[in-house]
């Protein structure tokens, strides 16, 4: 489980973050909804530990992530907005660099490899160069790397960004398959396709979550409109 | 860290920067070697330290090349953050890393060595059959701790750069331009300029390890300052998460760890410096000086005791190799057993007491000073030259008892002459024969008053340009026949280069030698109009020892034997006849001895040798130690004058001879240091492309 405690961050004099507070359980996709800039990716880069918060505190499993971090990381898989890879390696050797970088034995990786190139639908290009796939292939082959250890926590940046119709299709079922063990954290602002994938909205506005919105029994228009609602709210 | 090592070589072994890396150090390491190599000719430089001298100074630009990608592109797409969000610590991603682009210096420096070995062995084979590849160890040693260092600094720069072309420029910049553009200037504005401040750190380094002088204060630090070095690459990518209002905090504290960091590694330096732990390892073609059989032979011979006192300052970037030189001296003459040598150093600035009593002796700073029973009897000279021959006449003179005699000139032809200090004249091998024990005089024989004395060793006729007078002629040839007051017979030495000297001719041809045009055509020539003579007689005294040298003669004249020497051969009057020098199947330089009867020849007998040139011993020629032409000329003094027992063993041992004529030089040059590199490229692009295609 994933507690996020009062979460403050700063760029310089610019408040970013202010007092942010949500939990995230294993089987659970907590999705972050906001504006332009309001600070999404600011959060997921705290929770995936590449940046210090100015203050409060974030535990996974009962342990603050940052007197742990390595042990924290080894449990995480994080997608960036833009994934950026090594483009002069193959699907299938990037993966396995990224699972060895992981510490996963090299009895398994083979396998996990084989699980996570079969779960987002990539064996055809595993042997291909990751340079020359097309966005949507090179989407799906950082999303493998994301889930590719069956991490306990999953930090997915605008993971629909740039997918058609199809590969956010795709997206969706693979999320939704990985979450059974793991709590998932992703932003975007494909509010349908994230209406029919998270069990719970959260609303980021000046600085804090402003409204928390469980899915369940809403049917997706409710949702979008209650999170719209939301949204209006705040700029109004 | 593994994981890091075995993803940076994949990374570095597809990028086409490596290709042109490693060529660039190729072309650069190989361009100064063969410059270094030309400088050296004939020198008492060790090919190791040429060598690592050479590559050393190419081996931060290497670095910086092969470095400059490693972080900045991954900072540059971003990949960065999904390192930092990786269950890894940042130093070993450093560390994994810097391994990676070490693993490629390394190689590089080792097929380097190899190329360079085997251009050697294809173009100057008499040089690389007196390789030994032990002796480049300590001097690859030491480019494995420069590397390790330059491969550091190249990760730190590629860490503070989203951009891999401001990478490298700042570690070029960093470790080549700002260094060496501060010593030169402090060099050149400072009034004692290179004497003061020595030559650059590393390249001293490099020279003294390849030397075989191992300073373990010069280890630590190399691997001090590349752990330094490390410590501060993995700040500053962990600064990287240094973003938020706890950044100046977390900044303030990752300087301060590094301040101290620094701090502790100077005092270590700085403690392991006066500590000063050196090792002196004798390593076979890295510079120990090991002496011929003729200087060994004197010190065998010298009886008593002699201190050499090196005057020179310490800092002087020729103390290294005085040392080097003086203790090989010490070891030889400790191992033969005849003079006691005693070698002290004194610095005109450190050692002022014993300064100030040189100095007062009129001793000059940069001198040899050879004291025997507490009294100077000779002093050299540093900045003159110093060699092995010098300094072995110089023992001989002082501590070998013997009869001083002299060697007569002639003059009255335009002869060269031995008070000519111009690049014509023959001042230098004067002050050979001099420092030999003989003593120089000049005589007219067109002058009946000038006497042939009895002290004459030996008669030089040093290439006249105008011809004898018969009344010359008859002198000759009765001092020849010992007809002069000299019943043992007279030992001439002629020098000649032309063939309308009528009555000189005549005379040699009396004796059996006949001068003529050779035809020069398909003779191995450095300028086209020498003759690179290497087939010596190994059958007489005076070219036994001079196998495997070789002698540079200026437009000689062939010499063969003439009608009376043929049927001189068969008569009474005896001759007997040896060929020295050839090249294209003509004699260059032939030796004729003559007495009554056989037991005549073998006892006491007349001795003419000729030589078709004497260019081969005016200054200018003997500028270059490369050739043997001083231990030919010697040889043949000693030969005629009887010291035969002192003749020299050819070209100094130590001396740096690679045996190349021009066009050899030529091509070697071109072939290491531009073809060899483009091959080396074409082949790593190709492979790159195969990689890439893969």
């Amino acid at each position: 489980m994933l507690e996020v405690c009062n979460i403050a961050f700063s760029y310089g004099a610019k408040e970013v973050l202010k007092d942010v507070t949500f939990a995230a359980k294993p089987g659970e996709i907590v999705c972050i909804v906001g504006n332009n800039g309001v600070g999404k990716t600011t959060l997921l880069k705290i929770l995936a530990t590449i940046t210090a918060p100015d203050s409060g505190v974030i535990r996974a499993e009962g342990q603050d992530i940052f007197k742990y971090p390595l042990k924290y990381r080894r449990n995480l898989g994080y997608l960036q907005e833009s994934p950026a890879l090594y483009e002069d390696m193959t699907v299938k050797s990037y993966l396995k660099y990224r699972a060895m970088l992981k510490g996963e034995p090299e009895k398994r990786i083979r396998r996990r490899i084989q699980e996570a190139l079969n779960t987002c639908n990539i064996q055809e290009v595993m042997h291909q160069t990751i340079g020359k796939l097309s966005f949507g292939l090179k989407k799906r082959v950082a999303i493998a790397d994301a889930i590719l250890l069956r991490p306990r926590t999953i930090l997915l940046d605008d993971v629909f960004a740039g997918l058609d119709r199809t590969m956010r299709f795709d997206a969706k079922e693979i999320i939704k398959s990985v979450s059974a063990f793991s709590s998932v954290v992703l932003t975007g602002h494909e509010m349908t396709d994230l209406a029919k994938l998270a069990t719970r909205f959260l609303v980021l506005s000046d600085g804090r979550i402003s409204a928390s919105i469980s899915t369940e029994s809403l049917n997706e228009i409710e949702i979008v409109s209650r999170i719209d609602n939301a949204l209006k709210g705040v700029v109004s | 860290m593994r994981v890091t090592f075995k993803r940076t070589v994949g990374m570095v072994s597809k990028l086409y920067i490596t290709a042109l890396s490693i060529a660039v150090f190729f072309a650069g390491a190989a361009t100064l070697f063969a410059f270094n190599l030309d400088a050296a000719e004939g020198t008492f430089s060790a090919l190791a330290p040429l060598w690592t001298v050479s590559v050393s100074p190419i081996l931060p630009v290497l670095a910086a090349l092969l470095g400059m990608e490693v972080w900045s592109d991954e900072r540059k797409t971003g990949r960065i953050d999904v390192l930092l969000s990786s269950p890894v610590r940042e130093r070993d991603f450093v560390v994994g890393k810097f391994l990676g682009v070490w693993f490629f210096v390394v190689t590089s420096i080792l097929l380097f060595l190899a190329s360079t070995l085997a251009f050697l062995n294809f173009y100057a084979p008499k040089l690389a059959v007196s390789i030994s590849v032990a002796g480049f160890l300590p001097g690859i040693i030491l480019l494995i701790l420069q590397g390790s260092l330059w491969s550091a600094v190249a990760i730190v720069s590629s860490a503070l750069f989203r951009n891999a072309a401001g990478s490298a420029a700042t570690t070029i910049f960093a470790l080549v331009a700002l260094p060496r553009a501060l010593w030169a200037a402090l060099s050149y504005w400072t009034r004692d300029g290179l004497e003061r401040f020595g030559e650059l750190p590393m390249d001293i380094h490099a020279f003294d390890f390849s030397s075989g002088l191992i300073s373990v204060g010069v280890v630590v630090s190399y691997i001090l300052l590349t752990f330094v070095a490390l410590f501060v690459a993995s700040k500053i990518i962990s600064s990287l998460r240094f973003v938020g209002r706890n950044a100046r905090r977390l900044r303030f504290s990752a300087s301060f760890s590094l301040i101290l960091s620094v701090l502790f590694s100077i005092l270590a330096i700085a403690l392991v410096y006066r500590v000063n732990v050196n090792f002196d390892i004798p390593v076979a073609g890295s510079g120990e000086t090991r002496f011929s059989a003729h200087t060994r032979s004197v010190l065998e011979q010298a009886r008593g005791s002699v201190s050499i006192i090196a005057f020179l300052e310490r800092k002087d970037s020729r103390f290294r190799h005085v040392s080097h030189f003086l203790r090989s001296l010490k070891r030889d003459a400790d191992e033969v057993g005849g003079v006691r040598l005693d070698i002290k150093y004194v610095d005109p600035v450190l050692d002022i007491a014993e300064a100030t009593r040189l100095v007062r002796e009129g001793i000059e700073k940069s001198s040899f000073v050879f004291e025997r029973d507490g009294r100077i009897v000779h002093t050299l000279s540093i900045d003159e030259g110093y060699s092995e021959r010098i300094i072995s006449a110089t023992i001989e003179r002082i501590a070998v008892p013997f009869q001083r005699s002299s060697i007569y000139w002639t003059v009255g032809h335009s002869e060269a002459t031995f008070d000519d200090y111009n690049p014509e004249g023959l001042s230098d091998v004067a002050r050979e024969l001099s420092l030999n024990g003989y003593d120089n005089k000049k005589i007219n024989l067109a002058d009946s008053n000038s006497i042939i004395g009895k002290d004459c060793a030996l008669l030089i006729i040093a290439g006249p340009k105008k011809d004898f007078a018969e009344s010359e002629i008859e002198r000759l040839k009765s001092y020849l026949n010992g007809q002069a007051g000299n019943s043992d017979g007279g030992r001439v030495l002629v020098l000649i280069n032309s063939l309308e000297l009528r009555g000189l001719v005549n005379l040699l041809s009396s004796w059996g030698i006949r001068p003529g045009e050779i035809d020069l055509r398909g003779v191995s020539t450095m300028t086209g109009d020498d003759v690179i003579v290497k087939d010596f007689s190994e059958a007489h005294a005076i070219t036994r020892t001079l196998k495997d040298q070789q002698v540079i003669l200026y437009k000689p004249l062939g010499l063969s034997l003439s009608s009376s020497a043929i049927e001189g051969a068969s008569g009474a009057d005896l001759k007997r006849y040896s060929w020295l020098v050839e090249a294209g199947g003509r004699h260059l330089a032939s030796v004729v001895e003559c007495g009554s009867t056989r037991s005549d020849v073998a006892m006491r007998p007349s001795r003419l040798v000729v030589i078709g040139d004497v260019v081969f011993m005016m200054n200018n020629s003997l500028r270059s130690y490369a050739n043997a032409n001083r231990d030919f000329f010697m040889n043949c003094v000693k030969y005629l004058s009887g010291r035969d027992v002192m003749v020299s063993s050819g070209a100094e041992v130590d001396r740096l001879v690679t045996g190349m004529d021009r066009d050899t030089r030529i091509a070697f040059t071109v072939f290491s240091s531009a073809v060899f590199p483009a091959v080396v490229f074409i082949l790593c692009v190709f492979f790159i492309v195969l990689r890439r295609r893969r």
